[in-house]
């Protein structure tokens, strides 16, 4: 469980990390500064609150039954995916909200996770390059 | 009988395409429900690795979420921010 903690607190520190240089680049490039970074800071903040939620809904379906670990994680997905809805929603409804801010901090776990755990691994590049055979 | 105009025919096509959208959500829910209950096999058999399986499952059911939240973002620009109706 330790290096499950360990997992998950690296993930929620450079998900951190990476939106604060994106929305400080993007704030830097773009004209709508304070639009930027508060999607980014709105969209990265809801996707650690679904990851952390994601983590518990995991660890407590894994002491399930298995059919009722199967219904339980997927009504809890459709919880998540709801309330990323509502989040992608507001953005877009409220004009101080920039709603691409918003999406790059939402999607922004996902780069974490493959940069963290798949491209700093060098057998993943040795096995794209290997010939078959 | 009114004419449809440009408008409306792009209205409702953007309708029908966030509706098509939406269905890509429903993929990374059974599968995230199935790898779950894989998972919980799994942590029966052998319950002294319950971390390792549910670390694998973290990153695995993350990931695919992402997945999910394409279609939903598409839906909702192509419902409340239709950048075609701007074109006609």
């Amino acid at each position: 469980m330790n290096r499950l903690k360990k997992t998950r607190n690296q993930i929620v520190v450079l998900s951190l990390v990476l939106g604060g240089i994106i929305a400080l680049l993007l704030g830097i490039f773009l004209e709508n500064k304070i639009g930027i970074v508060l999607g980014v800071a709105f969209g990265t903040l809801i996707a650690i609150l679904n990851f952390i939620e994601l983590e518990k809904t995991l660890i407590k379906a894994s002491k399930m039954i298995p059919r009722k670990a199967q219904s339980y994680t997927t009504k809890h997905y459709f919880i998540r995916y709801l309330i990323t809805g509502l989040v992608v929603l507001i953005s877009i409804k409220a004009d101080y909200i920039n709603e691409f801010g918003t999406i790059i901090g939402l999607l922004l776990i996902k780069f974490v996770i493959m940069i963290t755990n798949l491209f700093n691994d060098k057998e993943y590049f040795k096995r794209i390059f290997r010939k078959e055979g | 009988m009114e004419p449809i105009t440009g408008k409306a025919l792009v209205l409702a096509c953007s309708a029908i395409g966030a509706g098509l959208a939406m269905i890509a959500g429903i993929g990374p829910g059974i599968g995230q429900g199935f790898a779950a209950g894989k998972g919980a096999e799994g942590v029966g058999r052998q319950p002294e690795v319950q971390g390792d399986i549910v670390r694998t499952m973290l990153l695995g059911a993350a990931v695919a979420e992402t997945t999910g939240i394409y279609g939903l973002i598409i839906a909702l620009i192509l419902l409340f921010a239709n950048p075609l109706i701007g074109l006609l």
